[in-house]
């Protein structure tokens, strides 16, 4: 009986599965159980369902992807942008780099001579500083100095050095600018130089100088050398503070001066050497009657030479 | 040298949606028996489908709807009686039967229609997958994600809770 049951249920399944033979079902149809299932099976065969109606739910379905989609389109965009927007950073750092202004700074004891793009030679001395853009520099010739340099100005537009004492203008010259510590000296050695400063406007023809101290012209006359004398390492004051002379001095050689009882507004005249500490020290001193000695730590000190 | 299909263009997506919808959408009504939830399933499912598209092969699309379907299914907890309609057409041999007759098979099927709605869902949804859809018992197993013994089984109850309900009443 149970083996018999399990046939017929082997059978049954077949026969649901569509793989059951004509005989097979009148063999499963003979017990009346099985019969009855067939019978079930076969009415519940006729049975319909409601359809889906397909262009609803298409469309529903399409509404509620849409968003989707236009979330993916600027997915693809978002790419290109990306692309776009490192394209567009190296052109604005490119611009940017381009249009920087140029700036040359020289450290103690150092000078640095080096050419503007119109050729144009400039001599920047120690402790310097020139910042010009060389974008602009055949609209404009323009550059900002603090300290000291010498120009060799190839002929052309006009030229100018702006400094915090004053701004010289030229056409086409050699000439020497510094400007340091309230203390502006231009010396023009080619050409004609035109200096202003405050409100005065000064002409400086070949072989002259003049000297700014503190916005009043100390000095107007000619010059002593036919260049820069630091050109040939060597410092030359005229009618200068003291204390001038020895920011000078730190300029060129990498020491530390300490005074001790001196005048540093004591005037002094005169030159000194980038090449010999000692004999640099000795030339500033001797004339002031002072005593300097050179410390191990780099510090050099002066003091009066009678005071004990 | 070609690169695996996927389901991402329109075209493919409209005509996966062309086959598969309506046979998704009944398996889903045999299992809630309501056709706004179906309708509801059906949208999720190829929606899902369309944001998983760069995942989803076109061999596979078929059961990863029935699979969303499933777990959306189950997800949900209230289900409803199938509502089942009496096939329009007769059957032919209906034609040639005597009007007593004809009463009988329409109680018969009343009472049968009764039963079937108050089957349990597991059973009913592989009933009616293989009596109106005419799915054989392996593709039942991969849509519901059971065995073929499984099927079987529920095929079985199906048949001996029916006949024990008609005959009850």
């Amino acid at each position: 009986m149970n083996t018999m049951k399990m046939k017929n249920d082997y059978l049954l399944h077949k026969w649901l599965n569509n793989e059951a033979t004509e005989e097979e079902l009148e063999q499963l149809k003979a017990d009346p159980e099985y019969a009855s299932y067939a019978q079930i099976a076969d009415a519940s065969s006729d049975f319909e369902i409601p359809g889906m109606n397909a262009e609803t739910n298409f469309e529903a379905i399409s509404n509620k992807i849409k968003p989707v989609h236009q979330l993916q389109k600027p997915k693809i965009f978002s790419i290109v942008w990306k692309v776009a927007a490192v394209f567009a950073l190296f052109l604005v750092g490119y611009y940017y780099t381009t249009t920087l202004d140029t700036t040359i700074i020289t450290e103690i004891a150092q000078t640095e001579t080096f050419s503007l793009p119109d050729a144009s030679e400039v001599i920047l001395n120690s402790g310097s500083k020139i910042t010009y853009n060389k974008k602009n520099w055949n609209h404009d010739r323009e550059l900002f100095l603090d300290g000291e340099a010498y120009f060799k100005v190839t002929k052309g537009n006009k030229f100018s050095v702006k400094t915090s004492e004053g701004i010289v203008t030229v056409l086409g010259t050699k000439f020497n600018v510094s400007a340091r510590d309230g203390l502006f000296t231009v010396v023009c050695y080619e050409g004609l130089v035109s200096v202003a400063f405050n409100d005065t406007l000064l002409k400086l023809p070949a072989g002259e100088k003049v000297q700014i101290e503190n916005g009043k012209s100390t000095i107007n006359g000619a010059a002593e050398n036919p260049q820069p004398v630091w050109l040939s390492k060597e410092s030359n004051f005229d009618n200068v503070p003291f204390s001038l002379v020895l920011k000078e001095v730190e300029r060129q050689y990498p020491i530390k001066i300490s005074v001790k009882d001196v005048d540093t507004e004591k005037r002094f005249t005169g030159t000194f050497t980038h090449k010999n500490l000692d004999l640099a020290l000795k030339s500033i001193c001797e004339p002031l009657q002072l005593n300097y000695k050179i410390n191990n730590n780099g510090v050099v000190t002066i003091e009066t030479k009678h005071s004990k | 040298m070609k690169e695996p299909e996927n389901i991402c263009n329109e075209k493919t997506f409209n005509h996966l949606y062309e086959s598969h919808g309506k046979p998704v959408w009944r398996f889903i009504y045999f299992k809630c028996g309501n056709e706004a939830q179906a309708d509801d399933l059906v949208q999720e499912a190829f929606i899902k489908l369309w944001q998983n598209c760069a995942k989803v092969t076109k061999e596979k699309a078929k059961s990863f709807l029935y699979t969303v379907c499933n777990n959306a299914f189950l997800n949900e907890v209230a289900h409803r009686k199938v509502v089942l309609k009496h096939a329009k057409r007769q059957s032919e041999k209906a034609n040639f039967q005597s009007p007593e007759f004809l009463m009988e098979e329409e109680q018969f099927r009343e009472k049968l229609k009764n039963a079937i709605e108050n089957l349990t869902e597991a059973q009913r949804t592989a009933f009616l997958l293989n009596r109106i859809e005419g799915k054989k018992y392996t593709e039942i197993a991969e849509m519901l994600n059971i065995t073929v013994k499984a099927v079987e089984k529920r095929m079985s109850q199906a048949l001996a809770a029916l006949r024990e309900e008609i005959g009850k009443v």
